[in-house]
């Protein structure tokens, strides 16, 4: 799918992979991060791509190529391979081994210092106390990346 | 509940002191504040006037106050042997002088930067406001004790130097050169990011013995890693970090952007990241083997040995072919990254060592400041395209800049009196102490290959060139400002007087 000639329909199957890894998440009880994947990836990081593609009005590729294609079959191939297996891993006996999650409180650690937790509130808890230096200077990167673009892209009038 | 909820959000933000960040955040406050000026200007859409020199000032006078706040009363934004942040953030006196350093070289670029950017007519104010936050970003860097702050700063102070490296967007070689820093920065983040996240796998894996809480936390990583200095993922963890540290000081096998993005850069960005950006990626280097991979040195000093004398070597061999100017700068930075190096494995078993790195980055701040001050204040032309010959006669045609660039070169290459030469003789003897006799033959080998370069280079300053017609070279045209004047005489005692009273430096550090 990714060597599809369309760029948005490539661009499509991409929010298409990122719901998949965002339905992952969700089976590893990483609740919050399933959502910001969908939210952040999905939604606005895609929708950037979009416009972009939009943007440059990106031709249709030409016909596939025989090596595009013979790699596109072999893409093809691995992925039904890797289904077929998961389907037999999930319901034979033979299981890959699957470590137990173990059942986390929404205010971990409270009793020993900071443990591990997938709810978003324990994120929250963490993110605005410990790890409020890093927080407050990741807005700086943000705020970097934004001049920066501006910086780059802005026509440039001098005074003579 | 709630009681409990209460204590556990007071403690684990009671160690959040943000007053020892008030430098820091001074900067930003500053930087911040030079988009804000760009807001009062008369009418928003009159073309910005490059002759203005109004945020320069206040770039440079804020720094100074920080400046002499750090290295005066430092001792108010400094609490050794206490948790900060949670374990984010450790300082130490060493830190300390790290800081006064990141400071000062940022007030030089900034007096660079005011000329380069009004030859070339591009914005002033956000440019100061990005190199102050790369100030800032480099003065936590050096205090982080924490992968994840750590990283994060580093990611801040990168993504700054992407643009201010493709800063001169009309410029092809400048974008060409952001474009190649981009892509090759943004893998070394990879390798970096990857080698910290084995490095966490496996210390929090509750399966493994002693394993810790917060495997991010160089103390606690330190722990769990002398614990298991044989662990195969542990030393790849730590490979993986360390290789990501390299790209930043351009070492073999990492230094293929050095060359093209130093060239295509515009010249004060360009000092920026010959100066502060190796040396925070040099101490952050000796932190980290003396801190959490010190358990793992028998492993790690075989391969920095090999890249310390192909650095070395390589720098050295590639520049002597080389005539243009900013692309030799380069070469010979990878060159000094390698004696670096070498003072860095030294630091491992000698304890001075590090006084003596520390020694080695002031003293060549200060002549690659003054070298490529001569670049900036050259000429009119395109800086990328500076050719050795170019250099002409220039002790004739301008004593001034003739001066400056002899000095500095000087210093660079380590003739006697000068501040270069005596940090060479630290490095060779922490060096020849640490018992590292096959590197420190190299780097001999290494110094007398670059004095031939540099002295091709002092020739051309020194010598009218005879038979062949004299190309003159236009002088700028705009003449020094006084204080240009005096801050370039100030750099130039200075650099002589470390020459002369090492110790004065040796002191503080």
């Amino acid at each position: 799918m990714v060597f599809n000639p369309n760029a948005v329909n490539s661009a499509m199957f991409m929010i298409v992979v990122l719901v998949a890894t965002a339905g992952l998440f969700v089976l590893l009880e990483a609740y919050f991060l399933a959502i910001l994947q969908v939210l952040v990836y999905a939604g606005a990081v895609m929708v950037l791509f979009l416009f972009i593609i939009m943007l440059l009005d990106v031709d249709k590729g030409d016909d596939l190529k025989l090596g595009r294609r013979k790699l596109s079959l072999l893409a093809r191939f691995f992925g039904v391979c890797l289904v077929a297996f998961l389907i037999f891993n999930s319901f034979s006996e033979v299981n890959l081994p699957s470590p137990d999650l173990g059942t986390v409180g929404d205010y971990p650690g409270i009793e020993s210092g900071i443990d591990f937790s997938t709810s978003a509130k324990s994120f929250g808890l963490i993110l605005f106390t410990k790890y409020m230096l890093p927080f407050q200077i990741i807005g700086f990167l943000l705020l970097i990346a934004m001049i920066g673009v501006i910086v780059i892209s802005k026509k440039q009038k001098t005074a003579e | 509940m709630n009681d409990l909820l209460i204590n556990f959000l007071r403690e684990t933000s009671q160690t959040n002191h943000w007053f020892v960040l008030l430098p820091e955040i001074a900067l930003a406050l500053l930087a911040i504040s030079m988009l804000g000026l760009d807001l009062f200007k008369k009418s928003p859409n009159a073309p910005s006037n490059p002759a203005s020199r109004l945020n320069t000032r206040i770039s440079i006078i804020g720094q100074i106050g920080i400046f002499i706040a750090i290295s005066c009363f430092g001792s108010a934004f400094y609490e050794e042997n206490r948790v900060l942040f949670g374990g984010l953030l450790e300082q130490s006196e060493k830190t300390q002088f790290m800081r006064c350093f990141f400071v000062f070289a940022s007030i030089s670029i900034t007096l660079l930067s005011d000329r380069y950017l009004g030859k070339f007519k591009l914005p002033k104010a956000e440019y100061l406001h990005l190199s102050l936050l790369v100030c800032a970003g480099f003065m936590l860097l050096v205090q982080s004790a924490h992968f994840i702050l750590f990283f994060v700063v580093l990611e801040m102070v990168t993504v700054a130097f992407y643009v201010l490296v493709a800063f001169q967007r009309t410029h092809l070689l400048s974008l060409e050169a952001g474009l190649k820093y981009l892509t090759l920065g943004a893998l070394s983040s990879t390798i970096l990011l990857f080698g910290i996240v084995l490095l966490y796998g496996i210390a929090g894996n509750p399966e493994m013995a002693g394993f810790v809480q917060d495997g991010f936390q160089f103390k606690e990583l330190q722990q769990f890693i002398s614990l298991h200095p044989e662990n195969l993922i542990v030393r790849l963890g730590a490979l993986l970090v360390i290789s990501g540290i390299c790209f930043k000081i351009g070492a073999v096998p990492f230094q293929i952007w050095v060359p093209d993005v130093y060239q295509g850069a515009p010249t004060p960005t360009t000092a920026y990241l010959a100066t502060a950006s190796k040396a925070a990626g040099i101490f952050i280097l000796i932190q980290l083997l003396q801190g959490p991979f010190l358990a793992l040195s028998a492993f790690l000093i075989p391969f920095l040995s090999v890249i310390c004398a192909v650095t070395i070597l390589y720098g050295n061999i590639a520049a002597t072919g080389q005539t243009n100017i900013k692309r030799l700068i380069g070469l010979s930075g990878i060159s000094h990254a390698g004696y670096l190096l070498l003072g860095v494995i030294a630091a491992i078993s000698v304890p001075f060592a590090f006084d003596a790195v520390l020694f080695y980055l002031t003293v060549y701040m200060v002549s690659s400041i003054l070298a490529f001050g001569t670049i900036t204040y050259l000429g009119q032309v395109e800086e990328s395209t500076i050719e050795l010959r170019d250099f002409n006669g220039l002790l004739h045609r301008s004593p001034f800049l003739g001066s400056l660039g002899l000095i500095s070169l000087g210093s660079l290459a380590g003739i006697p009196p000068l501040g270069g030469f005596i940090g060479k003789l630290l490095l060779f003897w922490v060096a020849y102490q640490a018992g590292l006799f096959f590197l420190l033959a190299v780097a001999i080998i290494g110094v007398v290959i670059s004095i031939y370069y540099y002295f091709g280079w002092l020739r051309a300053i020194v010598l009218r060139p005879e038979g062949e017609e004299l190309v003159e070279y236009p002088l700028d045209s705009s003449p020094l400002l006084l204080s240009e004047r005096c801050f370039f005489i100030s750099l130039l005692t200075l650099v002589v007087i470390l020459g002369l009273f090492p110790g004065l430096l040796l002191n503080l550090i």
